[in-house]
């Protein structure tokens, strides 16, 4: 009689083995359903809304709207059409499913939907302001997270479709927010951090470097100021202010300013440093570009021009506003924005919503507080006037490009203002052939997030 | 018949399961013809009706495997039809006839165990045949022999009842170890093994590797019988070499399989899956398409898709009649394959033919069912009794047949001349004795033919 049991225990066996399979593909199946359904030629999407509710992107197809009504979020929002594809709608297009495997495709009535934290009327604004120029804007919550602006130029109607895509400008298909741009002078930031990292800050702003209009350093290569009759003996509150490459040089160079401490500091900040692979950071699915520069030695050329922000150095916008969270804050910790507050399914029912997350600590809170102070008065002595009512710390940057054939406006900061916490980066590209300028493009987002 | 009111009810119980199919296949189908409807009807209704009629004259002591398996028939026929719109696919209920009648095959060559041990050195000479049949007829390292133009037969396929068939006669000489070498060993053990490891490389060589897991699943099930035997412990030490074993076999097959063999093992369906990927990422689509409840029979689109009704079948079923239903027929063969663990096998021949088969059904199951569903390799094997396909079909019945043998045993007593001649010699305690029907049946026990004696014939004075 074992010997039969025997045999009923092998039939057993293979039976339980066949069992656990088939439940775990009924789990399987239940659970990856709606994206089966993604990839297949019949599907419902849902709908992309702003903050308040106004349609950023309309899956059914069926909503009338004017004529370039997304046209500010274009490139960022995106379609499912799939011409781009590092956008939200792209990287998010399962959220949008109108499909469950209970009630399987709904035809009219599905409540599949992404809430995002952008400000349509904010953007749109942003996109005006820009009056045919080229370049890119973003700013967010600083204490959220909640991304608010973030426009792009030049940019898309995805309503119209894709019949003139050969005649679109380049760039248009993607939100330069998330790419990387020469940084120019708001690259300074960083730097300064690192000085204030590894030197701390009396013995920083106890030094003092001489501008004469250029520079010759180790290397004997000139580093020529933007003022060229120089600025004379400073400190690094006043460098900062008149964004002087020659000290900044003499900064890097200084013997205080070891390499491989600069490069750890740098590492930190999360730069790619000299070639290493290409890194991203994920909002929401969509994928951003991580700082990159060179750094070989404190007393070459290229890493001393990286450090001021011209080169191979190139940073985001998005990471550029990113930074100046964690200064803003005086934490020395990023706060992550979100593109995404919340997401429903077919039946209206909330399956994912925002949390706020902060980055591991890039610089301690004792150099964050310092670096704001110092933004902070350059705010109040140099743009009160250009960006009025608003107590903001700023940096402001020329990125030079194609060449030297043409320089892009920069501006990166933060409001200090509790009601609204707001980091932001500016950037207007040729900033000599455009009608208008980064503050005033900036005084438009400002006034418009504060309506 | 020992209790004709449990038959007449199971009569009942398959009936209203064909017919609450028929009845949504006439309101849910799609359909141009109600004829179509009409005559889909009258064959399944027709077949289970004459099926039942002929069964009790077959006096078997249970009738469980046989409800279960026109159950099953005629499930897949109703599927079968409706693929794509209602329409009587004649060639499918041909093929369950032959696989009924199979069923039949199988019951009688196989309830004797003395006859059938008797025979078991033919059943190696049909490998041998059938592999040479592989050889000189399929064509250049083809599986099938075509035989008209729409018409092919695998013959590949019928080594799997000769497999279990080899390795459930066999088991009993374990305890004839001869000195080979410095080894003690089992002639027939190393046939046996002769024997899969030959149909393995075989089908390496034909190509027809999704078989390969199949022939594998029932040498490992002989293979774990053999080794408790006669003791019913099992030694770790064997089990262990053989699972390493195994895991060798599987890394080099993997490093020498052809390149398209490889493609398929590890493909990214939905990065390919207009190419390589296709037949299963559709096969996903349409289960989530199907959802729990289905489209409804006939208005799903996989009929489009290569193979639909065989190699990703049961993807076309939960397309058109939803996830549940096509999960529950999945229980109706996994319930054949289980009635066994209610009514035990009455000899340790039969109790092995029964792993046999159980180990054949439920990987060539998981083979068909999780390969299509992207969780294994997809290796394109057929669903045992639902697929189209006439090879399987009919050795799927054969094996039903053994399944129905197990069930309903002959056990003959050797002649008492023979018996009064030899000496009765000692042997262990479990070898072929008839063991009385303990356990709870489906069905009980017949009670119009006299039930056999509890005769003491030993497997050696059989043999002498």
């Amino acid at each position: 009689m074992k010997s039969i049991k025997r045999c009923q225990h092998i039939i057993t066996l293979f039976l339980s083995i066949f069992l656990v399979g088939m439940v775990v593909l009924v789990i399987k199946i239940n659970r990856e359903a709606s994206f089966y359904m993604m990839n297949s030629d019949d599907h419902r999407l849902g709908m992309v809304y702003d903050r308040r509710g106004d349609v950023l992107f309309d899956g059914s197809g069926r909503g009338q709207y004017p004529d370039g009504y997304f046209t500010d979020v274009g490139n960022l929002i995106g379609d499912d059409k799939g011409q781009m594809d590092n956008t939200l709608v792209a990287r998010n297009i399962d959220c949008l499913n109108n499909y469950s495997f209970s009630s399987g495709l709904v035809e009219k009535g599905g409540k599949a939907a992404i809430y995002t934290t952008l400000d349509h009327d904010a953007n749109r604004a942003v996109y005006n302001a820009y009056m045919g120029a080229k370049g890119c804007a973003c700013a967010y919550n600083y204490k959220t997270g909640e991304l608010l602006v973030c426009t792009s130029l030049p940019s898309l109607d995805v309503t119209r479709g894709y019949a003139d895509i050969d005649s679109m400008e380049s760039g248009t298909l993607m939100s330069k927010v998330m790419y990387g741009t020469v940084p120019g002078s708001t690259q300074k930031v960083s730097t300064v951090i690192s000085a204030l990292e590894i030197m701390g800050r009396e013995r920083l702003f106890s030094k003092t470097y001489s501008c004469t209009g250029s520079f010759v350093n180790a290397e004997g290569k000139n580093i020529d100021c933007h003022q060229s009759w120089g600025h004379g003996d400073q400190n690094i509150q006043q460098a900062i202010e008149n964004s002087c490459n020659p000290f900044f040089a003499q900064l890097i160079q200084d013997s205080d300013m070891p390499l491989d401490r600069i490069k750890s500091q740098y590492e930190k900040l999360g730069y790619a440093i000299n070639g290493e692979d290409m890194r991203y950071f994920d909002i929401d699915g969509i994928q951003c570009e991580r700082a990159s520069t060179t750094l070989t030695d404190t007393g070459d050329f290229i890493t001393q021009w990286g450090c001021i922000g011209q080169g191979d150095t190139l940073v985001s916008p998005m990471q550029l506003m990113m930074w100046q969270s964690a200064i803003a804050n005086s934490t020395g910790k990023m706060t992550m924005p979100y593109i995404i507050s919340k997401v429903t399914d077919v039946d209206g029912k909330v399956k994912k919503e925002a949390d706020t997350e902060y980055s591991k600590q890039l610089f301690t809170p004792s150099t964050a507080s310092t670096v704001r102070q110092m933004l902070k008065t350059n705010g109040a002595n140099n743009y009160g006037w250009q960006v009025p009512g608003y107590d903001i710390g700023i940096k402001s940057g020329t990125a030079q490009v194609k060449e030297g054939a043409e320089e892009n406006a920069l501006l990166v900061g933060f409001v200090d203002d509790e009601s609204h916490p707001i980091a932001f980066c500016v950037v207007l590209e040729n900033k000599y052939s455009t009608p208008v300028s980064a503050e005033q493009i900036l005084t438009t987002m400002l006034n418009a997030l504060y309506s | 018949m020992s209790n004709p009111l449990a038959y007449v009810f199971s009569c009942i119980f398959v009936l209203l399961a064909h017919g609450a199919m028929l009845f949504s296949v006439f309101y849910n189908g799609s359909y141009d013809d109600v004829n179509a409807v009409i005559v889909l009807m009258a064959a399944v209704i027709g077949l289970d009706a004459v099926y039942f009629i002929i069964l009790p004259f077959f006096k078997q002591q249970t009738y469980a495997v046989d409800f279960m398996l026109i159950l099953i028939l005629n499930m897949g026929l109703i599927f079968q039809s409706c693929f794509g719109g209602v329409e009587f696919r004649f060639k499918h209920f041909i093929t369950m006839i032959a696989a009924l009648i199979a069923c039949r095959i199988g019951y009688f060559a196989c309830r004797d165990h003395r006859w059938i041990e008797d025979k078991r050195k033919f059943i190696w000479i049909g490998i041998g045949i059938l592999m040479g049949v592989i050889l000189l007829f399929t064509g250049s390292r083809s599986m099938w022999i075509s035989l008209g133009e729409s018409t092919s037969v695998q013959p590949s396929e019928f080594i799997k009842p000769l497999l279990v068939l080899a390795c459930a006669t066999s088991v009993t000489e374990q305890q004839k170890k001869h000195k080979l070498l410095c080894f003690n060993v089992v002639y027939e053990n190393l046939i046996l093994f002769g024997i899969v490891a030959g149909v393995c490389l075989f089908q390496w060589w034909c190509r027809d590797l999704g078989s390969i897991p199949t022939f594998g699943a029932i040498y490992v099930s002989g293979f774990l019988l053999r080794i408790c035997y006669p003791k019913g412990k099992y030694s770790k030490k064997p089990i262990i070499i053989a699972v390493a074993a195994l895991a060798v076999l599987a890394v080099i097959g993997i490093i020498v399989a052809p390149p398209y063999v490889r493609d398929r093992l590890f493909v990214d369906v939905w990065n390919d899956k207009n190419g390589h990927g296709y037949q299963q990422a559709q096969a996903l689509i349409g289960i989530a398409d199907g959802g729990w409840f289905g489209k409804r029979p006939g208005h799903g689109f996989l009929h489009n898709v290569f193979a639909y009704n065989s190699d990703i079948v049961f993807a076309t079923i939960s397309e058109e009649w939803g996830l549940l239903f096509s999960v529950m027929s999945v229980f109706v063969l996994l319930m054949i394959m289980a009635i066994p663990l209610v009514n035990p096998p009455r000899s340790y021949y039969h109790g092995s033919m029964c792993a046999g088969i159980a180990a054949a059904f439920s990987v060539q199951m998981a083979l068909n069912i999780f390969g299509s569903c992207n969780m294994i390799p997809f290796t394109g094997v057929t669903l045992p009794f639902i697929s189209m396909g006439g090879t399987s079909m009919v050795v799927s019945g054969l094996m039903a047949g053994m399944l129905v043998a197990a069930q309903s045993p002959a056990f003959k007593a050797p002649k008492k001349k023979k018996q009064e001649q030899k000496k009765p010699q000692p042997v262990p305690s479990q070898q072929m004795q008839p063991v009385p029907p303990q356990q709870p049946q489906l069905l009980p026990p017949r009670q119009d033919v006299p039930q056999q004696p509890p005769v003491s014939y030993t497997l050696t004075d059989r043999r002498k």
